[in-house]
């Protein structure tokens, strides 16, 4: 089991996930622009554009004037889940000494794997809050319900097991067992150096094994599910914020101050005065 | 006929009818399957249309932000369930996880059913845009509904009310079915009233060669909305412009845009710039017309089959640049009732009038009064798209889709004395609006914003 998990599915998640995404985005690409359907009021700079999509992307600007509880809860759930991804990738990378890297701060080894472990717990927790909320909203408000499909539900059930299992491994100690950060490490170097790794203790624990197990559906599943939408933001923003310029006004021909000199319009008689 | 498992529908073209847009249609027994094929390849060429399938998260933004669910509170009138509609076959037939997974990822198989509920809720749909103004992606429900509604024009499921307008325009070049001598008696007629109304002598030139500036009025403006013409008239004369008014094409509006993106669009985009060339003119102005407005400015360079050698304005854009210069002399006191403005949704979301506009009403009356939310924000009449169905069913549902817009005119205290004017510079807009403000009895009366203009100047 743990051969299959923990050394031959990697490589076929890569495989499928990568192949995934880029039949995806192929998907996308194909169809053009065919009208310029861009949303007014008008953004006159690219810099104007990329402000406005930024803002949606990474602020949830719509959320946010239409709907605070939901930007809340989508803006922490997503904001955690940037910092525990990229948690995963500078402490294991760095054994949690990133913030030692960091010049002028003067940060120790020991410290910044102090601060490392913090964040870890915090972000862990509050990922795993948020999806709850998230759920939960999904369940109970009518609106939500109503727009709701059985995937809708069951991706925030998935990732909150996903999560859950992470969590585990984080708070209590029987399920950390044989975990650390050295252990993965290591671990993922053997797999990126294609080495065999059949006497790690690492894969003999089973909530380490079902978190990777958990992540390698997720990717597999990734590119033919809703959450592509990552990428699908950008894309349909590219289709619906652009620069757009109007033609300038003015008419041809037109003097109106000759015109009103001229009198056009007025009668030779004085009917204009009493007109309303 | 008009409900359909207890579905509300428009009344359908006959058969004669859709003759007259040239669209013969398909067997029932077909249409499932000829369906599935339209919009093969439809998908393959409208990329907005592939990100509406493949982006929404379901996160229920849109629900409370469209008047039609709002109005109605039909579950499938929300934007997401709406579009889901259309996105249940294009997972079935489409995608890996609806071929492989089915109902999981709600994936359902195309049937006559299925083409009924297009019918139904993209006949509901106003296309006003909200959703995607509000939607975290930006997914537009209108590029939806354009081709559902597209598909089901190529199968010969169309509302009566969008093919005979629609074959109005082949056959007299307006929708209103006008024909030149009835243009030209109109006309005559209208500048008698103006002077007697306005106390101005002016003419409405008809097809005048070499003439500068080709104005394109809604045809509407003929029969219902003559103070937006004779504005219109007021406006060119008082400035003196060389203008002219081409009797082929006496309609800003294009039902094409509404329900055939591809041949009737694309006829009536170049029957404009054929009286165009023909009329040697040096600039094209636009009338008040909402959808029309839309189609002129954002779709004729993607759709005219030639370079567009005419610049193309609203007249609004140029009112508001001579009032910006000071050009006009203005009396905002004769139009002196509290009056608001509703923003037509493709005016504010499609073509960035928003400021003009306001520049505009500012200058011409004296008892502004925004309603709110207003400008891009703005919640659309309820009739949008030309859904102005007179059958007795479908005219209750357009009472509930003007509700929220009849809350927001309540809620500016305009009509408290009963001569308000509500300001709705759109042919589609004044039509939905002209019998609502009367069911919801708003106490006020609807206006186009030339028509104020008009009555504004000061000739002497």
């Amino acid at each position: 089991m743990s051969l299959i998990i923990g050394q031959i599915l990697p490589y076929i998640t890569i495989t499928l996930f990568t192949l995934g995404v880029l039949y995806r985005l192929g998907r996308w690409v194909g169809p053009r622009i065919v009208h310029n359907i861009t949303l007014s009021p008008w953004m006159k700079t690219n810099t104007a554009v990329t402000i406005r999509v930024a803002e949606e992307a990474f602020l949830f600007r719509n959320l946010f004037r239409f709907d605070k509880v939901l930007w809340l809860g989508a803006i922490l759930m997503h904001f955690s889940l940037l910092n525990v991804l990229g948690g995963h990738v500078v402490g294991f990378g760095t054994l949690g000494k990133q913030f030692a890297f960091i010049p002028g701060l003067g940060i120790t080894e020991d410290l910044s794997e102090q601060m490392s472990n913090l964040l870890g717990s915090v972000f862990g927790l509050l990922l795993l809050l948020t999806l709850l909320f998230l759920l939960y909203r999904r369940l109970t408000l009518p609106k939500v319900k109503l727009v709701s499909s059985i995937s809708d539900n069951l991706w925030l059930v998935f990732l909150i097991l996903l999560v859950g299992v992470g969590d585990l491994m984080r708070f209590f100690e029987f399920a950390a067992t044989n975990v650390d950060y050295k252990a993965v490490q290591d671990y993922l170097v053997a797999l990126a150096l294609f080495k065999p790794v059949t006497d790690m203790p690492l894969l003999s624990n089973y909530f380490f094994l079902t978190h990777f197990l958990l992540v390698q559906i997720l990717l597999i599943v990734f590119p033919f599910s809703k959450l592509m939408h990552i990428f699908g933001m950008f894309a349909e923003r590219w289709i619906i914020n652009r620069v757009y310029k109007d033609p300038a006004p003015g008419l041809p021909n037109v003097d109106v101050a000759a015109a009103r000199l001229a009198g056009i319009g007025v009668p030779s008689g004085d009917a204009a005065e009493e007109g309303v | 006929m008009p409900e359909y498992n207890g579905m509300v529908q428009p009344v359908r073209a006959t058969p004669q009818e859709l003759s007259k847009i040239f669209v013969e249609a398909v067997p029932d027994e077909q249409k499932p399957e000829k369906a599935v094929e339209y919009l093969d390849s439809i998908r393959k060429k409208f990329r907005s249309f592939v990100m509406a399938m493949e982006s929404c998260v379901k996160c229920g933004q849109c629900a409370e932000n469209c008047h039609t669910y709002l109005g109605t509170r039909d579950p499938n009138n929300i934007p997401a369930n709406r579009t889901e509609l259309i996105r249940k076959i294009y997972r079935r037939y489409f995608t890996l996880e609806g071929r492989w997974f089915g109902k999981l990822v709600g994936a359902e198989d195309i049937s006559l059913d299925v083409l009924e509920q297009w019918y139904s809720y993209f006949y509901q749909c106003s296309q006003c845009r909200r959703c995607a103004h509000v939607c975290p992606f930006g997914i537009d429900t209108c590029e939806v509904t354009f081709i559902g509604r597209q598909i089901l024009h190529w199968l010969g499921i169309a509302p009566k009310l969008h093919a005979t307008t629609a074959g109005g325009m082949y056959k007299t070049g307006n929708h209103m079915t006008l024909p030149k001598p009835g243009i030209i008696d109109t006309l005559e007629f209208l500048a008698e009233e103006v002077v007697d109304i306005y106390g101005a002598e002016i003419e409405f030139p008809v097809d005048k060669p070499d003439s500068d500036i080709l104005y394109i009025p809604s045809s509407a403006d003929f029969s219902l909305n003559e103070y937006t013409l004779m504005g219109a008239g007021l406006f060119f004369n008082y400035i003196g412009a060389n203008w002219t008014i081409p009797s082929t094409v006496t309609e800003a509006g294009n039902f094409g845009f509404l329900f055939d993106q591809y041949h009737t669009q694309r006829s009536n985009v170049n029957k404009l710039l054929d009286a165009a060339h023909e009329l040697g003119i040096k600039k094209i102005v636009w009338g008040e017309c909402g959808h029309g407005w839309r189609a002129a400015k954002m779709y004729i360079p993607s759709l005219a089959d030639r370079p567009v050698r005419w610049p193309i304005t609203h007249i609004h854009d140029e009112i508001a640049d001579l009032i910006r210069k000071g050009e006009l002399k203005i009396d905002p006191a004769k139009n002196y009732q509290p009056v608001t403005l509703h923003d037509p949704c493709n005016y504010v979301r499609a073509c960035g009038l928003n400021d003009n506009m306001r520049t505009i009403i500012n200058a011409v009356t004296s008892d502004f009064r925004e309603m709110t939310p207003n400008g891009a924000d703005n919640f659309c009449c309820g009739g949008g798209s030309g859904i102005l169905f007179d059958d007795p069913e479908m005219y209750q549902r357009r009472i509930q889709l003007s509700q929220k817009k009849a809350d927001q005119v309540r809620a500016t205290g305009i009509g408290k004395d009963g001569n308000g004017i509500l300001c709705a510079p759109c042919s589609i807009c004044k039509a939905q609006l002209y019998p609502m403000v009367e069911e919801h009895e708003l106490g006020v009366e609807v206006k186009g914003l030339v028509d104020l203009v008009g009555k504004a100047l000061v000739w002497k």
